[in-house]
């Protein structure tokens, strides 16, 4: 497709730990298009951070290591490309917001410093004009009395202040990309709330392309167009969220569709998958998921499951539908 | 030329800012501790002592051996006196005089003079040896930890090696092949100061290296060297002033030794060279000897305290 702007295809990265190789990325496919916002889901330890630290290469290495794949990104394969070619990318064409606002900046450096910083690392423009671009990204995230706010230490603000400033840094380069790790779990409800009023901003009046990595169903179906969900290293379903909401294929899918609690009936337990994520070191043969998929068959022991196009925009991995 | 000049000052001015708020805090939290601000307010007597006292005193390097092993203010020695015209001793009082407060040396130096400017150059050669021992500590402690893996092993190995190394010993070495030059004395003392200092910094380094604000920093499209000059030292600032304040003393220190034992260099007349001079004459003109001692004593005091009181006062997790 001619609007794809970022392909990952059959990422692998691995961690060369003394314990032994852990798969934390192994064969995950998926591609970003122009102006659209891509999900990644899954439960803690699947893989989504590791996925998007890869983009980027941003992983301790090592011992962390891209064992295989390609990320391409405008004829550029990011996953074998010079540190030199990345640093032009990073934070200029390919930006990541992450997750913690607290550790995420410098206690040591003002707010100022450090969106000005990354916007004289990359744009020709002297510290003036760095600073007032600074300011009007602030503005633009909603934040009151933003010349003041650059003169503060991140400690003066509030979470859902910084991670305004986090998303203005972001920003701040006009990237084409946009990564989101988890950018609403750390903060309250109504700071998530206009988090995601950002993020739908700005897909609006941006037409920024965004890979948006949560464990939430819910703010998957608010602002997600597509949505990879992902276990044990791999992406195990890929469709439209409408699709992956109303006809999900995948048992996990379900699974974790079955969880969301219904607030229209009244339950005494909430519903959970049996279970916990597999051990990264140790994954179980075959289908990763099969120990606790409730619909697992003698195969999903023996064979990985292979990769099965139920329709245009719906991919699925699970030997049930051969 | 004045708008390149300008565009200098604005790249180096948000690097060189003071956060006032930030020094004002520590510093209110550093007067809590009266001994700190003993050792501070005496360290700001010497150095202004060191820098415009010369000005003042008489020329330390003038002899005059009329006035020879004159007491202090205030104390009064017998001295025997050798008459040529009689050929014979005869012992007479000599008591301290005003021009020369501290009294003089078997030499007839002013031991004022002499003080001041020993106190000039034992802290020159306090902190620039330590400014070599930091600045070199630093580099490769937060390197290691930064870079990891077998640069950190190669880089912490040597630093092993460094330190199991008798450094007194090297010392003596490069005085006996280079001859008592200060300047050589210096650098050999910071060049090898520096491995406690790197270690320290490595293992702060090694838990902020972890931390996302570095990991921000990469995905902003950041150099390494931006990444360790700009993100991470500026983070360890406040533990590399504390070691820098606590190991001046030591520095000081190691120059007197040094030349106690007769390796200083004798043509510049630090504490430590004015110390050796004085043991000879103990008999004699005890006051030679024990005053650069006392300075030198009330110097390393001073340093320790502020050193302590700065410790704790940066120290978040103290509760002063």
């Amino acid at each position: 497709m001619e609007n794809v702007i970022l392909k990952v295809s059959d990422l692998k990265t691995y961690f060369f730990t003394r314990g032994g190789i852990v798969k934390a990325v192994d064969g995950v496919d998926f591609e970003l298009r122009h102006g659209e916002c891509l999900c990644l889901v899954g439960e803690s330890g699947c893989g989504k951070t590791v996925t998007a630290l890869s983009i980027l290469r941003l992983f301790d290495s090592p011992p962390g290591e891209i064992v295989g794949g390609q990320i391409s990104r405008d004829g550029l394969d990011l996953a074998k490309c010079s540190l030199r070619q990345l640093r032009q990318i990073r934070g200029n064409d390919i930006a990541i917001v992450f997750q913690e606002a607290q550790s995420a900046l410098n206690p040591v450096l003002t707010i100022g410093d450090q969106i000005i910083e990354q916007i004289r690392i990359h744009m020709p423009v002297d510290y003036t004009r760095a600073r007032d671009r600074a300011a009007t990204l602030l503005k633009e995230m909603g934040i009151p009395s933003a010349e003041r706010v650059l003169s503060y230490y991140p400690h003066q603000l509030s979470g859902g202040m910084k991670q305004r400033v986090l998303i203005a840094m972001g920003l701040s380069c006009d990237p084409q990309i946009l990564i989101a790790d988890e950018p609403t779990t750390a903060v309250d409800v109504t700071i998530k709330a206009q988090i995601l009023d950002i993020f739908h901003e700005l897909k609006v009046s941006r037409q920024l392309s965004t890979i948006f990595i949560t464990h939430d169903l819910a703010v998957v179906a608010e602002i997600g167009d597509r949505a990879v969900i992902m276990y044990g290293g791999k992406d195990v379903e890929t469709a439209q969220v409408s699709e992956i909401i109303s006809n999900p294929k995948h048992p996990y899918t379900s699974g974790l569709i079955e969880c969301l609690p219904d607030v229209s009936k009244s339950t005494d337990r909430l519903t959970s998958i049996p279970g916990t994520t597999p051990n990264p070191i140790e994954m179980p043969k075959g289908c990763a998921f099969h120990p606790r998929c409730p619909k697992a068959m003698k195969i999903c022991k023996q064979q990985e499951p292979p990769e099965i196009i139920t329709s245009k925009e719906h991919k699925v991995s699970c030997h049930l539908y051969t | 030329m004045i708008r390149g000049l300008q565009d200098i000052i604005r790249k180096v001015r948000p690097h060189l800012r003071l956060n006032t708020r930030l020094i004002n805090y520590y510093w209110q939290r550093t007067k809590r501790n009266k001994l700190a601000v003993a050792g501070l307010s005496f360290l700001i007597f010497l150095v202004a002592l060191a820098i415009i006292g010369p000005f003042f005193t008489l020329d330390p390097t003038e002899v005059n051996f009329e006035e020879k092993n004159i007491p202090p203010v205030g104390f009064g020695i017998e001295q025997s006196v050798y008459n040529i015209e009689t050929d014979e001793f005869t012992t007479k009082e000599i008591h301290g005089t005003w021009r020369h407060p501290l009294g003089t040396d078997s030499k007839g130096r002013d031991m004022l003079a002499m003080i001041v400017s020993g106190a000039r150059i034992s802290l020159l050669v306090g902190l620039i040896a330590t400014g070599i021992a930091i600045i070199l500590g630093t580099i490769i402690g937060v390197l290691s930890a930064y870079l990891g893996g077998w640069a950190d092993n190669a880089l912490m190995r040597f630093t092993d090696v460094m330190m199991t190394f008798p450094f007194f010993l090297l010392l003596v070495l490069i005085v006996f092949i280079f001859g008592s030059n200060l300047a050589f004395i210096v650098l050999a003392i910071g060049l090898t100061g520096w491995t406690g200092t790197a270690r320290l910094l490595r293992s702060e380094s090694l838990s902020l290296r972890t931390r996302e604000f570095i990991t921000a920093a990469k995905a902003m499209g950041a150099s390494d060297n931006r990444v360790i000059f700009r993100h991470l030292i500026p983070n360890v600032i406040s533990l590399i002033i504390v070691i820098a304040t606590l190991s001046i003393p030591g520095v000081i220190l190691a120059e007197a030794a040094l030349s106690f034992i007769g390796l200083g260099d004798p043509t510049v007349p630090s504490w430590g060279i004015i110390l050796e001079a004085g043991q000879h004459s103990l008999n004699t003109a005890w006051w030679v000897a024990v005053e650069p001692g006392i300075m030198l004593f009330l110097t390393v005091l001073a340093f320790n305290f502020l050193g302590d009181g700065l410790r704790d006062a940066f120290d978040p997790k103290s509760n002063i």
